[in-house]
């Protein structure tokens, strides 16, 4: 029975918290994120710098300077290698919130969305936050070498055109949800 | 009435007189109108305590005809109970068509997985089944809500004050019920003498809570309906928009998997 008051206990502690967090969050997220920032930049994507990444990760800086024995300078660069990537760590988290931003829109002015699609969505969202948090805190600690995260850029270039080219299509149809949504009141527009 | 003790006396009939003023309030202000369910809801509890005042005197608080009629009759409030609070789901999300038919969907199964699975061995013990139907129903009708309010934060759809207090009053009511009962199973096991007056107390008292929060709050008008005008348009742009979203998504949780896995780009 104890064992019972515990689970019980432990669930409607999380039902409370939820409900707090749902009801007192709702207003803030709408007021600061879907209200007083429309969707005006989501054609943008940090993709686009991949070239500078590209050239900022390139192994063989490191390696000249190793052989030119400037040690200091070589763990200074590292370091700042590390937080170049970092920062386009945080940039793809920025894409990945904004199209989730726009396909939350998007399904609020739908007279009918798809189950299947929402699930994937969240499937999605849930599987890159995961791994988020773990590439940040292995490239935090210095677990990730280098030379792999510039291969992996090499990669990213496959992508980044056909990326660039669809967020640019994405955007330009973002800006018709963006005259939509630009309203204080959602509840009073009329998406015709 | 010999058996109820002075306080929970006192307790109910806070709860009865504040219901009542809750239903004046209703009326006076018009919101009836926009919840007719949750103004029944109220209604059928206020008949529900003067039918099981009426009971108690004849029959004796105590008696077996007396628990018999009292667990009964707590179905019709039940029945309104959910009615109302879906008639407040729906004046919140009906706007939103596609997301409300996600969302009546959501509260459904996840009422009925929650209430099934809660009955699961309440049958070994015959007289505990109405105790834990009745806290299944609790624990399944908070489940319901709060995921139906998840449902509307993740879509970033604004919530009237009212209807936050009506549903956070709902839910807040049904956990409370839940820890009563279990907590008034575990003192009656221990035999505990006072396990139906701290029930009792912690029930209504929480009821009451609740109720005073909707009084106040139900002093304002309830917003009118939003009449949206949906597109033609709108549906063919989410079938045509959605796939291609998630295609993207996918590809940036890629490049979050060549970070993970680097060997995979060799």
């Amino acid at each position: 029975m104890s064992l019972t008051l515990i689970a019980l206990g432990a669930t409607v502690a999380v039902l409370l918290a939820l409900l707090v967090w749902t009801l007192r969050g709702s207003e803030r997220y709408i007021g600061s994120r879907t209200v007083s920032k429309p969707v005006e930049g989501s054609g943008r994507t940090h993709v686009n710098f991949l070239p500078q990444m590209r050239q900022a990760l390139r192994s063989e800086d490191s390696e000249f300077l190793m052989r030119a024995g400037f040690s200091g300078l070589r763990n200074r660069v590292r370091r700042e290698r590390r937080r170049v990537a970092l920062l386009y760590l945080s940039a793809l988290r920025q894409d990945f919130e904004e199209l989730m931003r726009i396909s939350r829109i998007i399904a609020g002015l739908s007279p009918e969305i798809g189950v299947g699609q929402e699930l994937e969505r969240l499937r999605l969202r849930t599987s890159f936050l995961w791994r988020y948090r773990i590439v940040w805190m292995s490239l935090w600690a210095g677990l990730t070498p280098l030379p792999q995260i510039s291969n992996l850029s090499n990669l990213l270039s496959g992508y980044s055109v056909r990326l660039e080219e669809a967020m640019k299509e994405l955007g330009e149809r973002a800006a018709i949800v963006a005259e939509m949504v630009s309203s204080p009141d959602r509840r009073s527009i009329h998406p015709v | 009435m010999a058996g109820l003790t002075k306080y929970v006396q006192w307790v109910w009939g806070i709860s009865v007189a504040v219901q009542a003023a809750v239903c004046v309030v209703l009326f006076l202000r018009g919101n009836f109108r926009r919840v007719p369910f949750f103004t029944a809801y109220l209604m059928s509890n206020v008949c529900q305590a003067v039918a099981l005042y009426v009971v108690y005197y004849q029959f004796g608080y105590g008696s077996r005809t007396a628990a018999l009629i009292a667990w009964w009759s707590q179905c019709i409030p039940q029945l309104l109970r959910v009615l109302a609070i879906s008639e407040v789901l729906r004046l919140v999300l009906k706007p939103y068509r596609g997301i409300w038919g996600l969302g009546w969907r959501v509260l459904t199964f996840a009422f009925s997985v929650v209430f099934s699975v809660s009955l699961i061995g309440s049958w070994h013990e015959l007289s505990w089944a109405v105790l834990v139907a009745d806290r299944g129903f609790h624990l399944a009708f908070g489940v319901a809500v709060v995921a139906c309010l998840l449902l509307a934060h993740y879509y970033l759809i604004p919530i009237h004050p009212v209807y936050k207090a009506l549903l956070g009053g709902f839910c807040f009511y049904s956990c409370t019920v839940v820890l009563a009962n279990t907590i008034g199973g575990i003192l009656f096991l221990h035999g505990n003498a006072n396990f139906q007056m701290i029930w009792q107390l912690v029930t209504m008292g929480a009821f009451v809570a609740v109720l005073a929060v909707w009084a106040v709050t139900l002093r304002t008008p309830l917003p009118e309906p939003t009449q949206r005008e949906v597109s033609p348009e709108t549906a063919p742009t989410y079938w045509e928009m959605s796939p291609r979203i998630n295609e993207r998504l996918r590809l940036l949780n890629e490049q979050l998997d060549r970070f993970w896995k680097p060997e995979a780009t060799h």
